[in-house]
């Protein structure tokens, strides 16, 4: 376990002290961060370390949401509902990344989106069991005042960040985080030392999916009602990205770093500029692409005088 | 010079800092203003429907403050919107809730727009007890949560499909099968659903009922399906947009019917303008016209007089969702005055015990909070202008049959 | 009866999508660049289209005289100055720029022209045409017509035209075509360019059918993704091809297992078709 590593365990650490300093409206905030984060450091596996441009991080968000929700309008505790859907999803994104990670670069990218869609008009189309159009009415978890239900969903999502970050770490450790990079930089080459690729990217896909189910799956009985749109919307699977390229892609301390940073910035730009914060959000990751390739943790102070290069 | 690593991590955390504190300051008190909360999908596919609750909004708070502000035990405050975007995305909407209640400080609440925000919303305001009042919420499970803080002015779906479907069944005996297309979306599919069951209650065959995807461009197969079914009513719900959209491509098919009716494109000055002769004899139902006649309570007094400030102030005809927006506010301005404080729990009870006639109809609320006081109007579309149909006491004309 | 309309309602759309996805499966074939922008400036196409009609009565068929080479500077310019520094870059960097770039755009149109729908209606309107039971309108007839022209007209640059010559070239091998002298830089930025004056047209077309706002983009652009993949990339006819089948899908799905089921169908299909036939009916094999 290398020195990154610790730094990001530490800086999740200093997270779960937030109830000491703020009321429910940071503990919101909080939550929040901590569901970028794992959306995130989740995306990382597959896009940083297996090199996978993928855009399914919405299709399993969503997945995980209605999961869950379903499971809990039928009656089951919150933390089974919660494990059967990070299980489902890590079944089903293995099965799909078997079939899906055969393609490469553009095409594995619009598969995966197109895995979005297909998956938000399946639910959609599902009426009877998800509300389809209509929504999902979500029966309140806990519900004991305010500040209890804020610090409880604070804290569940902070264990799913947690449990997140041990994934990735031990998967960077690992030889699946050895066979993701032998993929990354040559998977031919990989395919031909003996590499199982199929099996890797399987795994990596699946991992990734998981954790992103749970958080889902959480999300959903926080806010009580969720419909297709608000869930399955791409901007899930965008802003994962947007916040790794903003800490540094492949590296677990910066994609969690990007996301509080990121977080913050929405969150100034969506107080302040009303009208066009997603022009702003545009411009944001335009300028991130041009001048700022490698993220922030590849920022130098004194580079900070010298023109970025050519990526 | 520090080591590189931490001083990308110090850098970041000043950075992470900086974001977190921006968020946590909070603006100041004026003192001798009320502020109502009003959360709306400013942007989002949502968002024309915004505007119009912004209208009404708007219009309220300028006469209040013309009239001298609201009287609250004899002092005068002036009334102070807070508008916040939650982007067409429920879960924000929450937040938005959240953040206007404890960071913005507001006084009471406008509901979210659609039963779907306004439920999801509702869940913050009970906690805080901040009387809330939905002025688009018209689903009757938006209500079933035991809230006591949450208060709407719209009757259920079902007030809007029963009296449509007993008209056509006493007027138009030879109307036989029904097909409906609805908008896989909150409010048009609870619609189409309530017409469903109200046109098997009455005896009516529903040989189609479909759904079609949000954003979908081309409806050509789906009615052409329709055009073979030869149903003698189709029943359409949408936004205005897929409303128009469908009427033209029915137009185009050369499809003609007994009876069209769509919800909610004709309660709309623009769809009318916009579909122009295509809009004759389409029927609808809304819960509130600019026909209507009522002599109110309120703020605004009379029917005419809302009509009549709203066309001076935006030169446009007003809408249902603008009247309701209004409405809220002046019902706010009722219950403070009777209340005679801005305590949360007092005013609650003012809302929760109002008896009134105003220009958006007469206002009871149910022991859920919903409204059940309202005979929402069916109109039909008679020479470019609506002509309401029902209730009897601002009836204008009679139900012509025959759409092309 | 039925089913005649359906194919008729199916070959007219079909064209139609085809011209939308044009512009969007030149540049990706051309610049192996997936422009997310192509719906957004379909909208505008629509809107300038609407103006004119508004306040100058020029009618839609004359429009795109004042698109195309309006939206080809654009295309242009965007392209050279923007996109060019992101032209060797992984997939992930040009698709995220793309997207922030529409974000921007996008927002700007909702900001500038409101979210609510336009409607440009012809005045007298032009009705319908009846033949043998079918119906088809007049006005779907007539963008059908424009469209064909316009994949003609493109069809007939890429063949004949020497600026044409040397995007096929520089599509069929980036590399031999800089031995042949082709300026590469230029003819990304024009192939660029084209595929912005294309969308602006098609979205000069779609002015006369559909409703206009900016919030039918992203409609606009998975149409546009479908068709490319299923027709297969860089080539008119495949655009065609692909077109067609995705109106043919959808009106038969539509009329058998129902409207809602119809996108699922659309988008099932893509995932298939990238699966077992990535290059799509008629496209050739060799790009990532």
């Amino acid at each position: 376990m290398n020195r990154l590593h610790l730094a990001l365990l530490l800086l999740i650490g200093c997270i779960a002290a937030l109830p000491w300093f703020g009321g429910p409206y940071a503990l919101r905030l909080g939550t929040t961060a901590c569901l970028y984060a794992t959306l995130a450091l989740s995306w990382n596996v597959v896009g940083g370390f297996a090199g996978y441009p993928s855009f399914a991080t919405a299709a399993f968000f969503g997945f995980g949401a209605y999961a869950t929700g379903v499971l809990l309008t039928l009656g089951l505790p919150l933390s089974l509902s919660i494990l059967l859907s990070l299980l489902a999803a890590l079944l089903l994104a293995g099965l799909l990344g078997a079939v899906l990670l055969r393609l490469r670069g553009h095409y594995f990218a619009i598969a995966s989106l197109s895995l979005v869609e297909v998956l938000r008009e399946l639910v959609n189309n599902a009426t009877d069991l998800t509300g389809g159009g209509m929504g999902l009415n979500i029966p309140l978890a806990a519900g004991s005042g305010i500040l209890a239900d804020a610090v409880f969903f604070f804290y569940a999502m902070w264990a799913v960040l947690l449990a997140t970050a041990l994934m990735v770490i031990g998967v960077s450790m690992s030889k699946l985080g050895f066979g993701l990079a032998c993929i990354r930089q040559n998977e031919t080459a990989a395919g031909m030392i003996g590499l199982n690729a199929t099996l890797y990217k399987s795994l990596a896909f699946g991992l990734s999916a998981c954790f992103v189910s749970a958080a889902g799956g959480l999300y959903a009985a926080w806010v009580h009602y969720i419909d297709p749109s608000d869930v399955f919307d791409i901007l899930y699977s965008v802003k994962p990205i947007v916040m790794a390229l903003m800490g540094g892609i492949g590296s677990p301390l910066g994609v969690a770093c990007g996301a509080l940073v990121y977080l913050g910035l929405e969150e100034v730009v969506w107080r302040h500029y009303i009208q066009i914060h997603s022009g702003v959000l545009g411009l944001l990751i335009v300028v991130l692409l041009l001048c700022l390739p490698h993220g922030l943790l590849s920022l130098r102070l004194g580079a900070l005088w010298r023109r970025a290069r050519h990526v | 010079m520090l080591h590189p690593t931490s001083q990308r991590f110090s850098l970041i955390a000043a950075l992470a800092m900086t974001a977190v504190i921006g968020c946590g300051a909070s603006l100041a008190r004026a003192a001798d203003v009320i502020r109502f909360g009003a959360p709306l999908p400013l942007t989002g596919p949502l968002a024309p429907e915004a505007l119009k609750q912004q209208q009404g909004y708007d219009l309220w708070a300028e006469q209040a403050n013309k009239a001298g502000g609201i009287s609250v035990g004899g002092k005068k405050y002036q009334v102070e919107i807070v508008y916040v975007d939650y982007q067409s995305n429920t879960p924000r909407a929450v937040q938005a809730a959240e953040q206007m209640i404890t960071q913005d400080n507001v006084n009471f609440l406008f509901g979210a727009f659609g039963s779907g925000a306004a439920k999801a919303a509702s869940t913050v305001s009970e906690k805080y007890k901040v009387p809330t009042l939905a002025a688009t919420a018209s689903s009757s499970q938006v209500y079933d949560q035991g809230y006591k803080y949450l208060f709407g002015t719209f009757t259920p779906n079902d007030t809007l499909t029963t009296p449509l479907t007993e008209i056509i069944r006493k007027q138009a005996p030879d109307v036989k099968k029904v097909a409906i297309l609805a908008r896989n979306d909150l409010f048009p599919l609870a619609i189409a659903q309530e017409m469903d069951k109200s046109a098997k209650a009455n005896g009516l065959e529903v040989v189609y009922f479909e759904k079609y995807a949000i954003g979908t461009l081309d409806h050509s197969a789906t009615l052409s399906q329709i055009k073979s079914l030869a149903p003698q009513w189709i029943f359409i719900t949408g936004y205005t947009n897929d409303l128009l959209l469908v009427r033209k491509q029915m137009v185009d098919q050369e499809i003609k019917a007994s009876v069209v009716t769509m919800i909610a494109g004709p309660a709309y000055q623009d769809f009318i303008e916009a579909a122009g002769q295509s809009a004759e004899n389409l029927t609808s139902a809304s819960w509130w016209h600019p026909a209507e006649r009522y002599d109110g309570k309120d703020i605004f007094g009379s029917t005419e007089n809302f009509v009549k400030l709203f066309r001076d102030k935006y030169h446009s005809e007003p809408d249902y969702g603008q009247a309701s927006a209004a409405v809220c506010g002046a019902l706010f301005q009722l219950a403070i005055e009777r209340a005679g404080s801005l305590d949360h729990d007092k005013v609650r009870d003012e809302l929760a015990k109002l008896d009134v006639v105003t220009f958006f109809g007469p206002v009871k609320f149910g022991a859920n909070g919903q409204i059940n006081s309202l005979d929402p109007p069916v109109f039909q579309i008679q020479g470019a202008k609506p002509v309401v149909l029902f209730p009897p006491v601002i009836k204008q004309g009679e139900l012509k049959l025959g759409v092309n | 009866m039925l089913t005649a309309q359906l194919l008729i309602n199916a070959l007219v759309l079909g064209c139609l999508y085809a011209c939308i996805a044009i512009g969007f499966s030149l540049v990706w074939g051309v610049l192996n660049v997936i422009n997310l922008i192509h719906g957004s400036f379909i909208v505008l196409g629509a809107y300038l289209a609407f103006g004119l009609y508004q306040w100058l009565a020029i009618p839609p068929w004359y429009a795109w005289v004042v698109a195309a080479p309006l939206f080809f500077i654009v295309g242009y310019g965007l392209q050279r100055l923007l996109l060019n520094r992101v032209i060797t870059a992984p997939v992930l960097v040009t698709l995220t720029l793309t997207f922030g770039l529409d974000l921007i755009l996008n927002n700007a149109m909702i900001y500038a022209f409101k979210a609510d729908y336009r409607k440009l209606t012809l005045r007298p309107p032009l009705g319908s045409l009846s033949l043998f039971g079918v119906v088809v309108p007049v006005d779907r007839l007539i963008a059908t017509g424009l469209a064909l022209a316009l994949t003609g007209v493109l069809y007939w640059l890429l063949r004949r035209s020497r600026v044409g010559r040397a995007i096929v070239a520089v599509r069929l091998d980036r590399d031999a075509a800089v031995l042949m002298g082709v300026n590469v830089k230029s003819i990304y930025a024009t192939a660029f360019g084209l595929g912005a004056a294309l969308a602006g047209c098609a979205g000069v077309l779609m002015a006369l059918i559909f409703p206009i706002s900016a919030l039918t983009s992203s409609s606009y652009l998975g149409k546009a993704f479908v068709v490319c993949v299923l027709g297969g990339l860089g080539s008119v006819s495949g655009a065609l091809a692909g077109g067609l089948l995705l109106a043919l899908v959808e009106g038969i799905g539509s009329a058998t297992i129902g409207p809602s089921h119809a996108t699922t169908l659309s988008f099932a299909l893509l995932i298939v078709f990238l699966i077992v036939r990535p290059q799509g009916l008629l496209g050739r094999k060799g790009f990532e």
